[in-house]
């Protein structure tokens, strides 16, 4: 007990200015936060190369850059990755655009008549915590099993987010900017181009940010459970023949693509609503 | 608010909810009595009524819809509690240090927009068909929502109070317990609203691997055999409860953070 006190001792003392060194480096905030994927990385490797868990369970970090190297030259089962890929995107993305170019248009209705919002807003709150899932099944009876009932069910998804979104973007504008628009002597319609549209725009990208990352969780959900192409696809048909190392590349492409989904509506925001928080 | 010039009455704007309600039901009632679409894509209301009547009676293959209702409720609230919890506590951390913040978010942040799925199907090769694959996917699906709903509420309190706070000699955990903690409060419970939804919408799709029990698992079984009398009931009943569920916790909240929006 003794002895090992003293040497663990003697080890810290050595290892002392290694660790300020290291602690310094640490303090990097950008550093640690490589560290921690590269520990990830490092722990999935070791499970892997000492067998912890089986191979068949969790293919090791070589084994999956291997297929992944070889999936994008062949492709998985006759169709290639980009084709997956593009597949994907092409329903959410449709979707979506398809959503905001309706949604937008009546949620700013929404907001600024009560008409229109006593006439639609049930409907879309109905909607919003429906689990879009639950209705994919009855479009795909509706509308058959191919793109147009997984684009319909997207639309679907988004459309009460960006409604509800636009809604409360009219309601947050202020009441005091309408009015000295008012005395300034604007119409009703300029009011609404130059004032309200412009104080709804922060709310109407949250909204169409948070869509878009439903929709794109969605589509996945739908290429699984009824289609012959797209990533979720993919990733479904590999896990019937056990082909985990195409499972967890197939996880790995939807995490980025997901984060860059993210990361070019938060751009485009920044872009176009350059007065957001600036009041 | 209204932008009008003047406001609507309540009543006129009930009466206009209630107008639309109406063409919308004898739109229903009009294309399935006429026959313009088959009673297999859209039941009409006699039917769809008595499907709900038949379900109530006889269950859904040998099992009541209470009973199914019990299956999904159980396996919403064992991931939505522990992958909140676990999130939160994550996310308090995050919130306090920013070191934790940098080991942890990169993870956070590739899992957040993740379509739940696609790691779904790993679940089942490792844990397989059963309840722990998707108890463990509803856990995963809650905790970074809560995580950064929880580090945004610690982030956003007000420097002015922990100044405050700490002038007036109160220790870092006082302020932590005191200060931080009640501020991000408000924050931590909008991220549980947020996060039972998403673990909502996510339990249908757990459901694909239940094996016979569940109201997400009921749906997609009628829908295989053209009942799609029992789709709208079981999406009537969720969406229902869904809003049920948010209500309650919306009530827990007011309870429980009586001081939110006292600025």
């Amino acid at each position: 007990m003794e002895a090992e006190g003293i040497s663990t001792e003697r080890q810290a003392k050595l290892a002392a200015p290694l660790a300020r060194r290291l602690a310094r480096a640490v303090g990097d905030l950008r550093l640690l936060s490589v560290l921690s994927v590269l520990a990830v990385l490092a722990i999935w490797y070791v499970v892997t190369a000492f067998a912890l868990v089986p191979e068949v369970l969790l293919p090791g970090p070589g084994e999956v850059a291997t297929s992944f190297v070889d999936l994008l030259l062949h492709g998985y089962r006759e169709t290639t990755l980009w084709q997956n890929a593009a597949a994907t995107l092409w329903r959410c993305g449709a979707g979506f655009v398809l959503a905001c170019a309706t949604g937008v248009p009546l949620g700013l209705a929404m907001g600024y008549s009560n008409g229109v919002r006593a006439a639609c807003n049930y409907i879309v709150q109905f909607m919003r915590p429906l689990p879009p899932l639950s209705y994919l099944i009855l479009l795909i009876l509706w509308l058959g099993i191919g793109d147009t009932s997984k684009i319909m069910l997207l639309y679907l998804t988004a459309f009460p987010i960006v409604a509800s979104s636009a809604m409360a973007g009219v309601w947050s504008t202020k009441l005091q900017r309408i009015q000295s628009a008012r005395s300034l002597g604007a119409s009703d319609w300029r009011i609404f181009l130059h004032v309200i549209l412009p104080s709804a725009l922060p709310m109407i990208f949250t909204g169409a940010r948070i869509a878009l990352a439903t929709a794109f969780s969605t589509v996945v959900a739908a290429e699984l459970m009824a289609a012959t192409d797209g990533l979720g696809w993919m990733v479904f048909s590999a896990s019937r023949f056990l082909r985990n190392d195409v499972i967890i590349i197939g996880i790995i492409i939807l995490g980025v693509i997901g984060m860059a989904l993210n990361k070019l509506v938060l751009l485009v925001d920044r872009s176009l609503v350059h007065w957001r928080g600036v009041e | 608010m209204a932008l009008e010039g003047t406001p609507l009455r309540p009543r006129v704007t009930a009466a206009i909810t209630g107008a639309s309600l109406l063409v919308l039901l004898l739109a229903w009632i009009a294309a399935t009595s006429l026959g313009l679409v088959d009673d297999l894509f859209l039941p009409g209301p006699g039917l769809l009524w008595a499907g709900f009547l038949d379900l109530l009676e006889n269950g859904y293959r040998n099992r009541s819809i209470w009973e199914h209702a019990g299956w999904s409720l159980e396996r919403v609230l064992a991931g939505f509690l522990t992958g909140s919890l676990v999130g939160t506590l994550l996310g308090l951390g995050m919130g306090v240090n920013r070191k934790i913040e940098a080991i942890f978010s990169p993870l956070v942040e590739f899992f957040r927009p993740l379509p739940q799925l696609a790691y779904l199907v790993l679940l089942i090769v490792w844990f397989g068909i059963g309840e722990t694959a998707q108890i463990v996917l509803l856990f995963l699906t809650a905790l970074p929502v809560s995580a950064i709903a929880a580090m945004d509420g610690v982030r956003n309190v007000s420097v002015q109070r922990i100044q405050a706070a700490r002038s007036l000699g109160a220790t870092e955990w006082q302020i932590f317990r005191y200060v931080v903690f009640p501020s991000a409060l408000h924050e931590i419970f909008t991220g549980a609203r947020l996060a039972i939804g998403v673990v909502y919408a996510t339990l249908i799709a757990a459901e694909i691997i239940s094996g016979s029990t569940g109201i997400g698992w009921m749906i997609l079984d009628a829908g295989r055999f053209l009942r799609s009398d029992y789709v709208f009931v079981g999406i009537l009943f969720i969406g229902i409860v869904g809003l049920g569920l948010d209500r309650l916790l919306l009530l827990v909240e007011h309870r429980v953070v009586h001081w939110s929006g006292k600025d």
